[in-house]
């Protein structure tokens, strides 16, 4: 399954993190060519979260030991925005609220940080509700402020509609499926099926197999206390869904 | 001219010069002279005083100050005012030299507006300038520094949009001239249901910084009338100042102040609205964005003299470097007041650690069927919103900006006038606003 060893994949290599001197990853060894959708699943606790933050670059975590390279670049040597640049994203489980700033201005700004001309403002427009026309998003949406007063499902769908139109070469998705009803589920996962491609590799993290049954994955791990406990495809998720992570958890101990 | 620019410091003899030169009526002198009595009366403002506990006011030296000169000519609209943008129906320049109109658009001179060089109006119309001068807005016994300008104002302006007008485009009036003492006099009257939006612009002439400007603006809106009001202070960044603005509301008019405060190094302001009658409403929005030692001090009263008034005030402050602010808010409901609706929200969103807002609320209700409420809020940057902006490629200073941007929008989005609002957003957040810490990308 690591076939794809193209320069571009993302490649981690004993990953140790560290929160608070507390140690949640504990050598994680991940290998996500472009072009394919590896799912990480996992009980709460285990690390899913802190692994798509370390990624991200967020201050909070701390890598004690191991690697991390993305398009041939060591990842953790880069600044959360200048990884953005790069063409990593994640959709946020819990997106902030930004009072007065509005969507499609951030979203313009944020195209922007990344091109090396700027979009005019009328085909940012075009692109912009081209996407929201892909995840059936009401135009006004554009104009509300980032995720105030958004529901669990809105605030979902904006963050893929940010991802559709960064158009990333890494997307993690951290738990988008949390808090969403199954019509929004359909919506997102269509969103996110769309955008799959040969240009972009993806890392699906979930708690739970049902965002499988729409967003296929081609590789599915599965991470218990910090480490990789097993790889599989996605019959792997189906498997889990009926023996629960306790039977990998007891099969690791015994 | 008679006045001497040498003479030391500001006497009585300093009044009857100015009245001499502007060749006024003689109940306008004798009205400065009253203000200059009370003046002399009243007591420099000591740390003592309540409303001067938290403003030091050390750097000023009363006796050294100087009456200005008059300019040769007239000064100009200075190129750090947003007059394109404005797109302004009547342009009027305040400066030591008297105030000039610029420029009258067919609409406003179609809808009668009158703009004068407020002396002028004194001899020429002084049914607009009579009752309203330094009376029931902006009286000489209301303090030191409200005396001291309606015994010494200099260049004042008088706007008077007629009965049943309505003006689309806003009225700029700009207070500039380099004189190193500055009193500028806005007097401003809606009549009965005219609408029109006045902004009043405390401009950055590049000109050498005054010693202190002390400007006092007074607003009238009659029966019905519904004033947009914003007043900028974007004085060059040593500059002192202190504002004294009263607005008058009568029956069922509808007045919405903006007060915007960026330059200078000390700015003090009285923001207050008085409802003078059944009916009355009164919007008082306020943002300033301060940055190295700037200081600012907002003092602002809702002032409920009759029955279903409603006020609504909100002040946010977005506050870097080592800059300090002070808000003092005071909701008053008369006995006679009753079905009184008042808020008060202060915000400050501190951006380093250097930073202090004091905010002080206070209620003084004597009715009993009023509903009063106030709400403070500090923050700082929420390290969480940073990481999610920064997570889609915006360096940290972007994000910054933008959130701060954000945060003024809450008082953006009561300017009533599209206009005055986008010149306004550009005033807080454009290249000139803040400095040091607070420069914007």
């Amino acid at each position: 399954m690591h076939n794809g060893s193209g320069a571009d994949a993302l490649v981690i290599d004993d990953l140790h993190v560290t929160v608070n001197d507390m140690p949640i990853l504990k050598g994680i060894d991940l290998h996500v060519p472009k072009g394919e959708v590896h799912a990480l699943m996992g009980p709460n606790g285990s690390g899913k979260s802190t692994l798509a933050n370390t990624l991200m670059g967020h201050p909070a975590f701390e890598v004690t030991s191991g690697s991390v390279t993305f398009k041939g670049q060591n990842l953790l040597e880069l600044e959360t925005d200048e990884r953005a640049r790069l063409g990593v994203f994640m959709a946020f489980q819990y997106p902030s609220e930004i009072t007065g700033v509005r969507v499609s201005n951030f979203l313009r700004m944020a195209l922007n940080a990344q091109r090396e001309d700027e979009i005019s403002a009328m085909e940012f427009r075009r692109l912009m509700m081209e996407k929201m026309r892909l995840l059936r998003m009401d135009p006004k949406f554009a104009g509300r402020y980032l995720n105030e007063g958004f529901s669990g499902g809105e605030k979902k769908r904006n963050e893929i509609l940010q991802m559709a139109v960064l158009q990333p070469e890494l997307a993690i998705l951290d738990e988008t499926d949390s808090g969403l009803d199954i019509d929004a589920l359909r919506i997102v996962a269509d969103g996110v099926n769309t955008l799959r491609g040969a240009e972009m590799a993806t890392l699906v993290i979930t708690h739970y197999q049902r965002l499988l049954n729409y967003i296929v994955p081609d590789v599915v791990h599965v991470l218990i206390d910090g480490r990789i406990a097993r790889t599989g495809d996605k019959e792997l998720a189906l498997e889990l869904d009926e023996m629960g992570y306790e039977a990998i958890t007891a099969a690791q101990e015994a | 001219m008679a006045i001497d620019a040498r003479a030391p410091g500001l006497t009585r003899q300093s009044v009857d010069d100015l009245a001499d030169a502007q060749q006024e009526p003689d109940w306008l002198r004798a009205r400065r002279r009253a203000a200059w009595d009370v003046y002399e009366a009243t007591p420099n403002p000591e740390r003592t005083d309540e409303e001067w506990r938290r403003t030091d006011l050390r750097w000023l030296q009363w006796e050294s100050l100087t009456p200005a000169a008059p300019l040769d000519g007239v000064a100009g609209v200075p190129a750090t005012v947003p007059t394109a943008a404005l797109d302004p129906s009547v342009t009027l320049v305040m400066s030591a030299a008297g105030a000039h109109v610029v420029d009258v658009s067919p609409e406003a001179r179609s809808a009668g507006v009158v703009a004068l060089d407020l002396a002028e109006a004194a001899q020429t119309r002084p049914e607009l300038v009579r009752d309203n001068l330094s009376t029931t807005a902006v009286a000489p016994e209301q303090g030191k520094f409200q005396a001291l300008n309606a015994a010494l104002w200099q260049g004042g302006a008088l706007v008077h949009v007629p009965r049943g007008a309505a003006l689309a485009q806003p009225i700029l009036v700009v207070a500039s001239g380099d004189a190193a003492l500055r009193q500028p006099h806005l007097l401003a009257s809606l009549g009965e249901g005219a609408q029109a939006s006045i902004v009043e612009w405390w401009a950055d002439t590049g000109a050498g910084s005054p010693v202190l400007v002390n400007g006092a603006t007074e607003l009238f809106a009659a029966s019905g009338a519904h004033l947009t009001y914003a007043h900028v202070q974007a004085l060059a960044l040593d500059a002192r100042s202190v504002l004294s603005q009263r607005a008058v509301v009568s029956r069922d008019a509808t007045l919405a102040s903006t007060n915007v405060t960026v330059g200078g190094r000390f700015h003090k302001a009285r923001v207050e609205a008085t409802l003078v009658e059944p009916g009355a409403n009164a919007v008082l929005n306020g943002a300033f964005r301060l940055g190295s030692r700037q200081f600012v001090d907002h003092h602002t009263t809702q002032d409920h003299l009759a029955t279903d008034g409603t006020s609504d005030l909100l002040f946010a402050g977005v506050l870097d470097g080592r800059a300090r602010s002070v808000y003092a808010g005071t909701i008053v409901v008369d006995p006679a007041a009753q079905r009184t609706n008042a808020y008060q929200n202060n915000r400050n969103l501190l951006l380093s650690s250097g930073t202090r807002a004091d905010s002080i609320p206070r209620l003084e209700i004597m009715a009993d069927d009023v509903r009063c409420t106030h709400g403070a809020t500090t923050s700082t940057l929420e390290p969480s919103h940073l990481y999610y902006l920064c997570s889609r490629g915006l360096t940290h200073a972007q994000a910054r900006e933008l959130i701060v941007e954000g945060y003024f929008e809450a008082v953006l989005d009561r300017v009533p006038h599209e206009g005055v609002r986008d010149v306004l957003r550009e005033a807080l957040t454009g290249p000139a606003a803040g400095n040091d810490g607070a420069t914007g990308i």
